[in-house]
């Protein structure tokens, strides 16, 4: 491989042009922190756009208000891992990903578990699909437009890997909208919790993951002019 | 090689806004971007594209890095960025021409240094994955064992036997050596 020392003139002339000081951005975790108003609305909107749910009388407000809260900060650690991968070089381990991933699964699992012993309800018969239905649309629906959010965050860095940091903040935000979700669901039946709400959870993912490709596609290429013979460093 | 220690001052002065730790960032990586590339893609011209457009993408990212973590894996994190750009560019330039009609132009026949390059990727290709990640980012990035470990989460050890694993089956693919290139 030659050596050569010479700048193109069209990089250097590209730097000169804005040399601004940069302030260099902050760890993921705290950037996380700017998700932290879409978290609260996700988790205050839905009961209160639906109303509470009907048996929240028999959960102690450490079993409602604080465990969706806890979801809640479980949804925005996934968005913080989300941002950590999409600073280039800083891939997360294939160890770390599948923790990211497993979290994102056992938190809601465990809170339906905790919720469906302490105060169990099941869906009237003949409205099983109806109220599949309807979680399933309002995750979905309250989700999406939050994942605007982390997604802009994640294209400022330039993620090495568009579809696992779009995963991670979709997958991020879906776990934070079904914390708001479990306040206005009264129903707590397995079946129910993981097709209806895990299943809006996997499309907020795949969601995520479309989004950051997307937004990786239309990403703008710097112009990189023609250099003088000589003035390319060849 | 420059070591990270000393890129990481440059890198602060570069976002501070200093032309001459640009320079110096740019003398210190350059080599090493164009070698990068020069791995996998096996036009020249392309190479020096690419290098350049990795400069200049790291100037509009230059505030992603984070002092004072190394800066060696941010550059080749957006190089790895370029190249991906590159490589669905062409495949999409290459699907566009595939649905036109077939024009064949009289093509230059490719340089010795072209062939070998091309040689390389192809025995590359061969090695298995984990082996053929460790050697490149060794010989082509220029990153130690310690840094390749950290990366792909084994220890420097393994990450050491896989490179030298993957230089020994590289040495018989392309000598036609089958001796024993594996344990």
């Amino acid at each position: 491989m030659m050596s050569d020392h010479m700048i193109p003139a069209a990089v250097l002339d590209e730097v000169r042009r804005d040399l601004r000081p940069v302030r260099p951005l902050a760890a993921p975790l705290v950037r996380a922190l700017i998700v932290l108003p879409v978290g609260i609305a996700l988790l205050a909107g839905l009961p209160l756009s639906w109303g509470l749910r009907r048996n929240i009388g028999e959960l102690a407000p450490w079993a409602s208000w604080g465990l969706s809260g806890l979801e809640s900060l479980a949804g925005l650690l996934i968005v913080g891992a989300a941002l950590s991968e999409a600073v280039p070089g800083r891939r997360l381990s294939a160890r770390a990903v599948t923790l990211t991933l497993l979290a994102g699964a056992l938190v809601p699992a465990a809170l339906m578990l905790i919720t469906s012993w302490l105060a169990p309800a099941e869906e009237p018969p003949g409205v099983t699909v109806r109220f599949a239905i309807e979680c399933f649309d309002q995750i979905l629906l309250w989700a999406m437009p939050a994942v605007a959010v982390p997604a802009w965050l994640a294209a400022r860095a330039w993620p090495e890997r568009p579809a696992v940091a779009g995963a991670f903040y979709g997958l991020g935000t879906g776990v934070m909208a079904d914390a708001g979700a479990r306040l206005f669901c009264w129903v707590s039946s397995p079946l129910h919790v993981l097709l209806s709400h895990g299943g809006a959870i996997v499309a907020v993912t795949i969601g995520g993951a479309f989004v950051a490709t997307l937004v990786d596609r239309w990403r703008p290429r710097p112009r990189v002019r023609a250099s003088a013979p000589g003035q390319d460093g060849s | 090689m420059a070591g990270d220690e000393r890129l990481v001052p440059l890198m602060i002065a570069y976002q501070a806004g200093r032309i001459d730790a640009f320079e110096a960032l740019h003398l210190a990586l350059a080599d090493d971007v164009r070698r990068f590339f020069a791995a996998s893609v096996p036009e020249p011209s392309a190479v020096r594209d690419l290098a350049q457009q990795t400069f200049l993408e790291l100037h509009r990212a230059r505030h992603t890095y984070r002092p004072p973590r190394p800066v060696r894996p941010w550059v080749f994190g957006i190089a790895v960025n370029v190249r991906r750009r590159h490589r669905r560019e062409a495949m999409s330039r290459a699907r566009r021409e595939a649905d036109a009609p077939a024009v064949m132009a009289d093509a230059p026949a490719p340089s010795p240094d072209v062939v070998g390059t091309v040689a390389i990727r192809r025995a590359l290709e061969q090695i298995p994955a984990g082996r053929r990640r460790a050697w490149i980012l060794h010989h082509v990035h220029g990153f130690s064992f310690e840094e390749i470990g950290a990366r792909l989460g084994i220890g420097a050890g393994a990450a050491k036997l896989r490179s030298s694993r993957a230089m020994r089956g590289l040495r018989a693919l392309l000598t036609g050596d089958r001796g024993r290139d594996d344990e």
